[in-house]
């Protein structure tokens, strides 16, 4: 049902917006755009079937979807899902290292803050974090971009990998593309490590004031085995749904951290997408935006039932 | 549970880097061509604009003119005008219907087949059909071509409906395609094999990577024209173009503000070249839905109440020339000088409002450029007396307004400044449309006798110096009507290092020297 009403919108949204896949204008600053004659705007509607009514038109999106194809793009002049199969890896890889990093960093750094909480430590720890999450994503990409890739060279300017690249080994194509990704992996990391950061640590502060805590204390246990077994392992069930559910936003945030660095991903294309009134294509990446946040959704489900037995 | 997926992470860095120094000796292949021979490698800014086919490359950008290095057109457009290019020499009937071209010889397609004057027969039949993504082959949405014959295997004879001063180039400027691959296929717009990136050009495309956007080209060994002067000519990705030129990146930059143009003026290893100013922004009025600025009077108020030094000074930074009231902007090839200027006048302007309290509704895009404007004309505005309210919108919803006519008056920014002045017509003169240029509407309820039949006679007038008469004329008549007013067209500044590679030319109307295919080319003009 959800998912109907999503595509459902999907389906609208973009129509309802103003403007048109075929004309054309204007142009940024310097650049050039061909104008179609009515003639040909006319053709390429009947080619594409937005000629004619909404109904129609939607029933037919509707019956392509349940066979499985979702359509071909007006401006791309391309299978929408070859198109999004191709950049989805791209966008899928630095979204999952983005998340995994940030939560590694935040949920042990929430760790320590919690056990030596309103410490020094804690204090300074706690501003740094929340200071710098608040700054948006594309500005500390801008900030990498200057420093580390431009000014020091230590990385690429742009693109996922190497272009026109021969790699004598299969390891070189790795390092390549890891290089590449590193700085908006990291980009994005920082950008969600607040959210991590604050979660694990107001959730390991919770399971610290309980009984066993201080059982385990009493037994002498040390330290670093108190936190990361008995402590964390409690704390961790907000953690890992919140895991699954900020797979969407990061996704936002992953638009604009590709467009800064021109990362071959969704969230460049989504943006070319819109700007083009491409429907077909911001219905495929919308729906597949939906689907992942979806299964996601439903993975937490099924992983937290079982990490928690109280779950049933 | 958390230790075992820190150990993971630790078992995937570890892995990473074994193989990181497993191979480190050998690095890829890409810095191996330094070394041999030199042979010209030049690197472009990037971006995907779709597959340089004459169907398939994306109608925004400069898809256009990287599917041009591989498909040739009969005539080229060279620094002062059209060049003979696949064809020789051209002949066009005294009634001015029928147009001969005679083709150059031992032309081959980059499969090793031989080019004649059935593809290009063909190649026109196909577009009629077949609309291409930049379609030359009409005029007011009329398909102007009556027959086309190869007459032998080097000659072809193009039959016309009309006799119009305009069809030399748009028969010259088609690509030619070749009739064994295309005759197969059904779907234009789904062709994309390699077969279909097969011209007769200078360049053949190696590679293209969509996801990426780039894009790698080879000069075609068996190319019949001009030698290249580049080997191999890459688009590649790049998120800053300043930068990536500063790190060597790539070898040419538009992207240069005036802030940081003394850094490279002042440097011998760099030439800075300023471009032709066929870029610019205009307003348009809508005298449709405001019907008060059918008054003359009233739009002369506006052109002398706007301060378009004031506009390049400081949104264009003097990368720009203020708009000509006759519309073809300084720099055009038939620019007439003598079209009244309005120079900026507060006084005049309130002289010619009569006292009169008016106010509108202006719609404009949403860059910070076309906002800045925005905000000066409204504050200069204010000071005759017009009152300016300002709605900004993204590009598209801005095109689908002015489509519709559902604004009072507009900002617009385009390119093809510099085309054929045929454009005068087609951004002036109503009920016609062609897509000469953009925003080629006419002016909602606007028309004017004498202008249009001006516009007409300079479509049929064949002998080119009486057709340069009537073109001045019209923007003489058009600078006092004003029936919108240009405000400023940009002249970037390109910067390159002239040791590296100093070909750049420009097109005689067209702004952008990396989109000329013979920058590439050994052409003497």
């Amino acid at each position: 049902m959800t998912f109907f009403v999503i595509i459902t919108l999907n389906f609208f949204i973009p129509r309802l917006m103003p403007g048109d896949p075929f004309i054309f204008l204007s142009s940024s600053e310097g650049q050039i755009t061909t104008t179609y004659s009515e003639e040909q705007i006319a053709k390429y509607k009947a080619y594409y079937g937005l000629d004619k009514p909404m109904v129609v038109q939607y029933t037919s999106y509707i019956t392509n979807l349940l066979k499985g194809n979702i359509g071909y793009s007006i401006y791309y002049n391309n299978s929408v899902i070859n198109i999004i199969g191709k950049r989805m890896l791209w966008t899928v890889s630095i979204v999952l290292a983005a998340i995994l990093v940030s939560c590694l960093i935040g949920t042990v750094l929430g760790s320590l803050s919690a056990w030596y909480r309103d410490g020094v430590f804690d204090k300074v720890l706690y501003s740094f974090i929340i200071a710098i999450s608040e700054i948006p994503a594309f500005i500390i990409g801008i900030v990498f971009l200057f420093i580390l890739a431009a000014k020091l060279g230590l990385f690429p300017l742009s693109g996922g990998m190497k272009t026109f690249a021969n790699y004598s080994c299969f390891a070189d194509h790795i390092t390549d593309i890891l290089h590449h990704a590193f700085l908006p992996v990291l980009t994005l990391s920082i950008a969600r490590l607040g959210e991590f950061y604050l979660l694990s640590r107001n959730s390991m502060v919770s399971v610290l004031t309980k009984d066993y805590m201080r059982t385990a204390r009493a037994k002498g246990l040390r330290n670093r085995r108190i936190i990361f077994r008995h402590a964390l392992k409690n704390a961790m069930l907000p953690i890992v749904t919140r895991i699954f559910l900020s797979l969407g936003s990061v996704f936002g945030g992953a638009i604009l951290v590709e467009n800064v660095f021109n990362y071959p991903g969704v969230g460049h294309l989504m943006r070319e997408a819109v700007m083009v009134r491409d429907y077909v294509l911001i219905q495929g990446i919308f729906l597949f935006v939906a689907v992942t946040v979806l299964t996601m959704n439903l993975l937490a489900d099924i992983i937290y039932r079982r990490l928690d037995p109280r779950v049933s | 549970m958390f230790k075992r997926i820190l150990n993971t992470v630790m078992a995937i860095v570890l892995v990473t880097t074994l193989g990181l120094t497993g191979c480190s000796n050998s690095k890829p292949s890409e810095s191996k061509s330094e070394n041999t021979n030199k042979p010209v490698v030049i690197s472009l800014e990037g971006g995907d604009w779709g597959y340089p086919t004459p169907f398939s490359h994306y109608s925004r950008g400069p898809g256009v003119f990287k599917m041009n290095l591989i498909f040739d057109s009969l005539l080229e457009r060279g620094e002062k005008g059209y060049i003979p290019w696949l064809a020789d020499k051209w002949d066009i009937s005294k009634d001015g219907l029928i147009y001969t071209f005679t083709l150059k010889e031992n032309v081959k397609w980059q499969d090793g087949k031989p080019m004649t004057a059935e593809d290009i027969k063909f190649s026109f039949e196909y577009f009629a059909k077949h609309p291409p993504v930049s379609n030359d082959l009409m005029v007011d949405n009329k398909s102007f071509i009556q027959s086309v014959e190869a007459v032998d295997a080097k000659t072809v004879r193009f039959k016309v409906e009309q006799p119009l001063a305009i069809l030399l180039g748009k028969i010259g400027n088609t690509r030619i395609i070749p009739k064994h691959i295309w005759e197969k296929v059904e779907d234009p717009q789904k062709f994309n094999t390699p077969e279909a990136v097969i011209g007769t050009g200078p360049y053949v495309l190696k590679d293209y990577n969509k996801e990426q956007g780039a894009y790698k080209f080879e000069a075609f060994k068996d190319f019949w024209g001009p030698k290249q002067k580049v080997d191999t000519l890459q688009f590649v990705p790049v998120s800053d173009s300043v930068l990536a030129f500063d790190k060597g990146e790539i070898d040419l930059t538009g992207s240069i503000t005036t802030d940081i143009l003394s850094k490279y003026q002042n440097d011998k290893e760099y030439k800075v070249m300023q471009n032709p100013a066929f870029w610019g922004y205009r307003l348009i009025f809508n005298m449709d839905t405001r019907t008060e600025l059918k008054d003359k009077e009233i739009r002369q108020a506006f052109a002398y109440a706007i301060d378009k030094n004031e506009l390049v000074e400081k949104v264009a930074r003097k990368a720009a020339v203020p708009g000509n009231a006759g519309y073809l902007p300084v720099g055009h090839i038939w620019y007439n000088s003598n079209a009244k200027n309005y120079e900026f006048n507060i006084e005049k302007a309130k002289q010619l409002l009569k006292g009169n309290k008016l106010s509108f509704k202006l719609l404009t895009g949403n860059s910070n450029d076309e906002l800045r404007i925005a905000e000066l004309l409204k504050i200069s505005l204010a000071k005759a007396g017009i009152e300016i309210s300002i709605t900004s919108a993204d590009t598209k919803t801005r095109d689908a307004a002015i489509k519709k006519g559902n604004y009072e008056i507009v900002l617009n920014g385009h390119g093809g400044w510099g085309g054929d002045a045929d454009l005068l017509r087609t951004a002036f003169v109503k009920e016609k449309t062609s897509n000469q240029s953009p925003s080629a509407d006419g002016i909602p309820g606007y028309s004017n006798d004498q202008l249009n039949e001006l516009c007409k006679q300079q479509l049929y007038e064949m002998d080119p110096a009486k057709r340069k008469d009537l073109v001045f004329k019209i923007q003489e008549l058009i600078a006092e009507e004003i029936p919108q007013i240009p405000l400023y067209n940009t002249t970037g500044y390109i910067v390159f290092k002239p040791a590296k590679f100093d070909g750049w030319k420009y097109m005689f109307d067209h702004h952008e020297v990396t989109h000329n295919k013979l920058s590439y080319l050994d052409v003497k003009q």
